[in-house]
């Protein structure tokens, strides 16, 4: 039976083969006229290759192969679930919980000259307590640009540093750094535009340069999006250093300048520094990382008076063993349009992570500033994810 | 000496012209020369980097078999070392400067590296490896795969959905996979496909003579029942004999329970099973408790070339790991 089947394929192999080398030979076959001569000359050169190829191919074919089934052309489908309690020490309400987002992830190559990536957010206003869904990221990606240019439109998280361009959901702790968001708020700079990154000719270490013009977001406290024509224009240098088989150094400068609230111009310069060890041969078992960045904004706010005020955060995050991870965290900010407010906090945090696809972190966080007393934060959050799972950057 | 001081004066203004002559008078028989040199120079230059292709494979092994079919014809470089976890390597950004410049990417497939190498290919800005283009190898076209599942299900652990990928580690997959990156130097370099083909020709053969000597200091052993760590040795087991009756990982991936141990201790008692296979990349001290509790040997194998410094070459692999596991089984 078995025998049956087996004949009764390889006749139909046979058959496709036959009609598909009959097509061949009928084009061969067009009327000739009087420039043919050539194209009869590489047509028989290409059933050349055609018949050697062919004539190869045989030997790669083992026997017991088994096809490969449920192939479609669906994107990569994921669902991030980021399900969250938090404490506050202040305020009338200290406890709450929520399932803080859930993250919808579409993503596959549109043709060979790019891909599409799409992060659906439904998340919840902390005000109404209502759900809501935004595109977080929508982007096409070029893959076969000249002179290792890569282009990027749509509506991405930018290159800043090392925070910005990594979702919530996959750093190390479960609040942001003061001193980030009092620049670019709890969503991030995430803006719509476009992006052209370039590897440079560099032998001796990994460099990039990136280039990205957008429209101005209208949450960041840092940049609004402009009732005229100003856009948000960034530049940022990665500089990646490979120092041993186990360690790595990743220096990266950030320039950013767009429109604020004063309908003038804000100039943002960043400074970020990685520093990882994680031992080749037991990776999954020990690894640290000292990542720390530091923020200067200069915002003008009339013709004669602006703001100058700087922010950083310092973390090390230290694996305990495979699946467990202690991250502490030490925060600076000044508020972009008022420097005398001063904020400086510490946090740690601990997080198990079940598998690539579950993880728990719990969070302590005291925050002390200029204008109320010290408070004391914390959170809980579950990250579980379906489906497909995008690599994150290293 | 002379060449360097006529350029000087060639910087004196209103003696330019005349210096200009003077230089190239004086030193007509130098250029001659000159040029002669710098046209071998870069006819070799030429030649050299014309005649390598530039081969990015994401395991050792692949490296190491490219390398015997290539021969002086490819440059090859891993991204992962012999010794660690294949399925967890981090995606540093220094890998995509050998793959940007690379003529030929190899990968093992399925979805093992799936993890890191497609964030990396992404971020190549190379067409010429992308998946799909001729510089794209997926060593395991026509491979007959083991334990495809009928369905996937996450609750079962890490598991692959098109089959366990650890498909290199039966040596006559190594055919397969020969004839998979001979395909792709062949598609990228076709002038010199008689040269791979002889190689593949040898390494067909070196395989085929070695497998007779494996197979016969495995013979003694056939049906032995043994304990593995991670189920990634399917393809070894079934291509010498062997019976992998349990893993110290409760389900792929799951680092192991007490109560997996306790499972495990009596397995071991009750099959009579003399070791534990573990990789280079796992840590000892869940099968040293078993170890300790039973008296069972634990042995770590090369999963990859490289995976120790004296398993130099994919062949190595398979002396190495049948040294090891005859002297424990014994």
């Amino acid at each position: 039976m078995n025998l049956k089947y087996k004949s009764g394929g390889y006749f139909a192999v046979v058959l496709f083969v036959a009609i598909f080398m009959g097509s061949l030979s009928a084009s061969a076959q067009v009327p000739a006229d009087s420039t043919s001569k050539d194209s009869t000359v590489a047509d028989s050169a290409l059933l050349k290759q055609i018949e050697a190829q062919m004539q190869a191919a045989p030997a790669a074919q083992p026997t017991g192969t088994q096809t490969r089934s449920s192939l479609s052309f669906n994107p990569d489908i994921g669902v991030i679930g980021d399900f969250q309690g938090s404490y506050i020490s202040k305020g009338e309400k200290n406890f709450d919980m929520y399932l803080n987002e859930t993250e919808v992830s579409l993503q596959a190559a549109v043709d060979p000259y790019a891909r599409a990536d799409f992060f659906l957010s439904f998340g919840r206003d902390p005000v109404t307590g209502k759900y809501g869904v935004e595109v977080e990221e929508g982007y096409v990606t070029t893959l076969s640009l000249p002179a290792k240019l890569q282009l990027k439109a749509g509506k991405f998280r930018e290159a800043v540093g090392r925070i910005n361009p990594t979702h919530p959901h996959a750093l190390p702790f479960i609040d942001l750094p003061n001193a980030y968001v009092n620049l670019f708020g709890e969503e991030g700079l995430n803006d719509e535009g476009v992006s052209l990154s370039w590897l440079t000719p560099n032998k001796a270490f990994y460099q990039e340069l990136v280039f990205q013009t957008t429209a101005g977001y209208t949450e960041s406290p840092a940049f609004v999006r402009s009732e005229g024509n100003h856009l948000v224009y960034l530049g940022h240098l990665k500089n990646f250093f490979t120092l041993t088989d186990n360690a790595t150094l990743e220096l990266g400068l950030t320039g950013i300048s767009g429109p604020n609230d004063s309908a003038r111009t804000t100039n943002v310069g960043s400074f970020d520094l990685t520093y990882k060890y994680k031992p080749v041969q037991m990776n999954t078992y020990h690894s640290l990382t000292w990542q720390s960045e530091f923020y200067y904004s200069h915002n003008n706010q009339t013709e004669d008076h602006s703001v100058d005020a700087i922010g950083l955060y310092s973390f090390i995050q230290y694996q305990l063993a495979k699946r467990t991870f202690l991250t502490g965290r030490y925060d600076y900010g000044e508020k972009p349009y008022n420097n005398s407010i001063k904020e400086q906090a510490y946090s740690l945090t601990f997080g198990w992570y079940a598998t690539e696809f579950s993880k728990m972190e719990v969070e302590a966080k005291t925050t002390e500033d200029n204008i109320e007393p010290r408070f004391y934060q914390a959170w809980l959050r579950w990250i579980f994810v379906i489906g497909a799972h995008g690599a994150h950057q290293y | 000496m002379a060449h360097t001081e006529r350029i000087n004066i060639n910087f004196l203004p209103g003696d330019r012209q005349r210096n200009i002559s003077i230089l190239k008078f004086e030193n007509k028989t130098h250029m001659k020369r000159i040029s002669i040199f710098t046209a071998i120079a870069f006819f070799v230059f030429q030649h050299a980097v014309a005649g390598t292709i530039k081969v990015v494979t994401t395991l050792t092994d692949l490296k190491s078999i490219t390398e015997l079919i290539g021969g002086n014809k490819v440059a090859v470089t891993s991204i992962a070392t012999g010794y660690q976890n294949p399925h967890f390597v981090d995606p540093k950004p220094s890998y995509i400067i050998n793959l940007s410049g690379a003529d030929l990417f190899v990968t093992i497939g399925l979805d093992l590296e799936t993890g890191w190498s497609p964030q990396l290919l992404a971020s190549s800005r190379n067409t010429k490896i992308q998946k799909g283009a001729p510089g794209y190898v997926d060593a395991s076209e026509n491979m007959a795969l083991l334990q495809v599942p009928t369905a996937a299900n996450r609750a079962e652990g890490d598991i692959h959905i098109y089959g366990n990928p650890h498909y290199w580690l039966d040596p006559l997959n190594g055919k397969v996979i020969a004839r998979n990156i001979a395909n792709g130097l062949e598609r990228v370099d076709p002038a010199d496909k008689a040269i791979f083909e002889a190689n593949l020709a040898t390494f067909n053969k070196t395989i085929d003579d070695k497998m007779k000597d494996w197979q016969a200091k495995m013979a003694p052993f056939k049906g032995s029942k043994i304990i593995a760590y991670h189920n990634e040795w399917v393809y070894f087991e079934k291509r010498f004999g062997l019976e992998i009756v349990d893993f110290m990982e409760p389900k792929p991936g799951i680092p192991p329970t007490p109560s997996q141990l306790v499972k495990v201790i009596n397995e071991i008692k009750s099959n009579n099973i003399k070791v534990i296979i573990s990789s280079p990349y796992f840590s000892t001290s869940s099968s040293d408790v078993v170890a300790k509790q039973t008296g069972v040997k634990v042995v770590t194998m090369a999963t990859s070339t490289g995976a120790f410094p004296t398993v130099k070459t994919y062949f190595d692999v398979f002396d190495y790991d049948i040294a090891q596991i005859t002297a424990a089984l014994k």
